[in-house]
C-alpha cells in the first residue's frame, strides 16, 4: 500500500471534486452517468499517477475526464451534440476560480456543521456521539435505544452524506439528492 | 464492473466497522484485500475517509459539552465560529488572532449578544436593501446599460451564454450584433466568462483601448483612462489604439514577440501604440503609453478576482492602497493622515462591505487608532 500516493490523491485530486462534477454535469447530457463518470476518471489518475505523478494534478484531472467522455463517445457512436461541443472547449470550462483554492478552516467548519444539520436526526447523533464525544459504538447504541449493527449503519450512511455534502459544488446538485434518490430506489427495489 | 453506488457502499461498509469497537487484524487482511481487488474500490474509500477524518473537526464545535449532549441543528449560527451565518462576517482574522478549533464554545454567555447580533443584523440587512444591491438596467437603441452602486456585485448574463459579473460602482454597455459581441466598460471593473464563439469576437472596449477574446476568462478593470487586465483562461489580446480605436484602425503588427512563448520573462514591456497576446496568469497594466505584462502564478492572478467572493487580498500592499480599495467598496471613507501610517504593509482576507472589521483589525494588530464620524474614518498612529 503506497500512502504517499493516496495522501497525493486525497489533497491533489479529490479536493477538485465539486468543480469536477460540475464540469461533468454540464458537459455530459446523461445526469445519471455523471457519478460513474467521476469514479472512471478518479480510476485512471490514480493509476497513471502509480507510475509518475503529474507536474498540475488539476489539469491532468480534467483532462482525463475530458478523454474518458470523448472514449465513451466514441465507442457508443452516440453522439451528443452538446458534449462534443464542449468538449472542444475544454479549457473554457475549467472553472479556475472557485473551490479549488481550499476553503478556509473557518470556511470547512462551516460547511461541515451544515453538513451534520442536514444528516437524519438519529443518523446526525450517532454521527456525533461517535466523531466528536469518541463515544464507544456500544454505548451510542444504549443511549439511543438502537441495536450495534443500526450505529454502524448510521455511520455509514452519515460518512457517505458528509463527503457527498463537503465536496459538493456550491450550484445546483448538493449531494444529498444523490444518495437520497439511491436510497429511494433501494426501498422501490425492495430490501436486498 | 461495479457501479459508483455499490462501491461508495462497500467502502462505508468497511469504515463503520473499521471505526467501530471490534476491528480484528482478520478484518484489517480482508480490507487491504477488498482494496487491492480494483482501483476504483480504493479510489472510492479514499474518498469517504477523507471526508470521515474531517468531520473530526466537528469536535471544534463540541468542546465544552458534556459527551452525549448533542446540540440541537443550528446552534452554531450563534458561536463565536459562525458570525459568518451572513454576509457580514468578520474578515478571515489574518491580521488578528486566528481562529483557534479548541476554543470552548461559549453557550450560556451568548444571550445578550445574541439579541444584539439580531438586531445588528436585521440593520444590515436593512443597509443593503437600502443601498439596492443589484445592477441597475436600461436599454436603449446604442445597446442595453448596466450599473452597479457602491458595494454592489452583480452578474449579468447574455444571451449568447457568457457572463460578465460587475464590481462596485460599475457602468457597462452590452451590443450583441451577428459579428460582434462588444462591451464597453464606462467605469469601473468587471470579470467576463465569455462563451466560446469563434465568429463573433468578445471585444471589450475602454476608451481607445480594447480587450478581445474568443472564448475565455478575465476581468479589465478601468481607472480613469487606465485599465488592469486580469486573464485566468484562456487567451485575450489587447491593443492601444493612439487616435480612434474602432474596428477600422489600423492594427499595428506585433511590437513584440508573442508573450505565450515558454520562456516569458517576468515582465514585459509594450509600447502604445501596439497589441499584446495574454494568457492565463497574466496582468497587464495599460496606460496611454503603453502597457506592462507580468505574468503571474495563477493562483496569485486569482487574488485580483477575490472581489467576486466579496472579498479583497491583499499580500504586502500597503496601507494606502488597500484603504483605496476599501473605499471603491464603501461610501464611508477612510483616510490616513499619516504617512508612516500610510506605508504600513498589510497581507489578509477582508469582507470588502466590512471596513469596520478592517479597521478593528488594524487596531489589535498594528495599534492604528481611529477616529470615526458617520462617514469618514481617520487612522492616525
Amino acid at each position: 500500500m503506497d500512502d504517499s500516493l493516496d495522501t497525493w490523491f486525497k489533497h491533489e485530486i479529490l479536493v477538485h471534486e465539486a468543480s469536477l462534477v460540475r464540469y461533468l454535469l454540464r458537459t455530459w447530457p446523461n445526469r445519471q452517468e455523471v457519478y460513474d463518470l467521476r469514479q472512471d476518471t478518479y480510476v485512471r489518475v490514480y493509476e497513471a499517477a502509480e507510475k509518475s505523478r503529474p507536474q498540475s494534478p488539476k489539469s491532468f484531472l480534467f483532462a482525463t475526464a475530458r478523454n474518458l467522455m470523448a472514449d465513451h463517445i466514441r465507442r457508443r457512436r452516440i453522439v451528443a451534440i452538446d458534449a462534443v461541443g464542449d468538449l472542444d472547449a475544454l479549457n473554457v470550462l475549467i472553472d479556475t476560480i472557485s473551490s479549488e483554492h481550499r476553503a478556509s478552516g473557518q470556511e470547512e467548519l462551516r460547511r461541515l456543521a451544515e453538513a451534520i444539520d442536514h444528516l437524519p436526526p438519529k443518523c446526525r447523533e450517532a454521527v456525533w456521539m461517535r466523531r466528536v464525544d469518541d463515544m464507544p459504538q456500544k454505548e451510542v447504541a444504549t443511549r439511543l435505544g438502537i441495536s450495534q449493527k443500526t450505529v454502524e449503519k448510521h455511520v455509514m450512511k452519515g460518512m457517505k452524506l458528509l463527503a457527498a455534502a463537503m465536496f459538493r459544488s456550491d450550484e445546483g446538485n448538493t449531494g444529498e439528492d444523490e444518495v437520497r434518490e439511491a436510497d429511494k430506489k433501494e426501498k422501490k427495489r425492495g430490501k436486498p | 464492473m461495479e457501479s459508483h453506488r455499490q462501491l461508495e457502499d462497500q467502502a462505508a461498509a468497511f469504515l463503520a466497522r473499521r471505526d467501530g469497537d471490534d476491528w480484528t487484524d482478520a478484518n484489517q487482511a480482508e480490507l487491504e484485500q477488498w482494496l487491492t481487488g480494483s482501483t476504483a474500490r480504493r479510489v472510492a474509500f479514499l474518498r469517504l475517509e477523507a471526508a470521515w477524518d474531517e468531520a473530526r473537526r466537528l469536535k471544534a464545535l463540541g468542546a465544552g459539552l458534556l459527551p452525549g449532549s448533542v446540540p440541537p441543528p443550528g446552534e452554531w449560527r450563534h458561536t463565536p465560529f459562525f458570525d459568518s451565518e451572513t454576509d457580514l462576517r468578520r474578515p478571515s482574522d489574518a491580521l488578528g488572532e486566528p481562529l483557534n478549533p479548541t476554543r470552548p464554545v461559549q453557550r450560556r454567555s451568548t444571550g445578550v449578544r445574541t439579541a444584539q447580533r439580531v438586531r445588528f443584523l436585521t440593520l444590515a440587512a436593512a443597509v443593503l436593501l437600502a443601498l439596492g444591491i443589484g445592477a441597475y438596467f436600461t436599454s436603449s437603441p446604442k445597446g442595453d446599460r448596466y450599473s452597479t452602486p457602491i458595494g454592489g456585485i452583480e452578474t449579468v448574463p447574455l444571451r449568447d451564454g457568457s457572463n460578465i459579473t460587475l464590481n462596485t460602482a460599475t457602468q457597462v454597455r452590452i451590443e450583441l450584433t451577428p459579428t460582434e459581441r462588444h462591451i464597453r466598460l464606462d467605469e469601473g471593473e468587471a470579470f467576463f466568462e465569455v462563451a466560446h464563439d469563434p465568429n463573433r469576437p468578445f471585444v471589450v472596449q475602454v476608451g481607445t483601448k480594447r480587450v478581445i477574446a474568443v472564448g475565455t476568462k478575465f476581468s479589465v478593470r478601468r481607472d480613469g483612462d487606465d485599465i488592469r487586465v486580469t486573464v485566468m483562461e484562456g487567451k485575450v489580446r489587447v491593443e492601444t489604439a493612439a487616435t480612434g480605436g474602432g474596428q477600422g484602425s489600423n492594427r499595428v503588427a506585433a511590437t513584440h514577440k508573442s508573450v505565450a512563448g515558454a520562456e516569458m520573462p517576468e515582465f514585459t514591456r509594450v509600447s502604445s501604440p501596439g497589441e499584446a497576446l495574454l494568457i492565463a496568469g497574466s496582468v497587464a497594466s495599460v496606460g496611454d503609453e503603453g502597457m506592462v505584462i507580468e505574468q503571474k502564478p495563477l493562483a496569485e492572478a486569482q487574488d485580483d478576482l477575490s472581489w467576486r467572493q466579496g472579498y479583497l487580498t491583499f499580500h504586502d500592499t500597503s496601507l494606502a492602497d488597500a484603504v483605496a480599495e476599501f473605499n471603491r467598496y464603501n461610501t464611508h471613507q477612510i483616510v490616513i493622515e499619516d504617512p508612516a501610517v500610510a506605508a504600513i504593509r498589510i497581507s489578509g482576507n477582508f469582507r470588502a462591505l466590512n471596513y469596520a472589521a478592517f479597521v478593528r483589525v488594524l487596531g489589535d494588530g498594528f495599534a492604528i487608532h481611529a477616529r470615526t464620524s458617520d462617514d469618514t474614518t481617520t487612522l492616525m498612529k
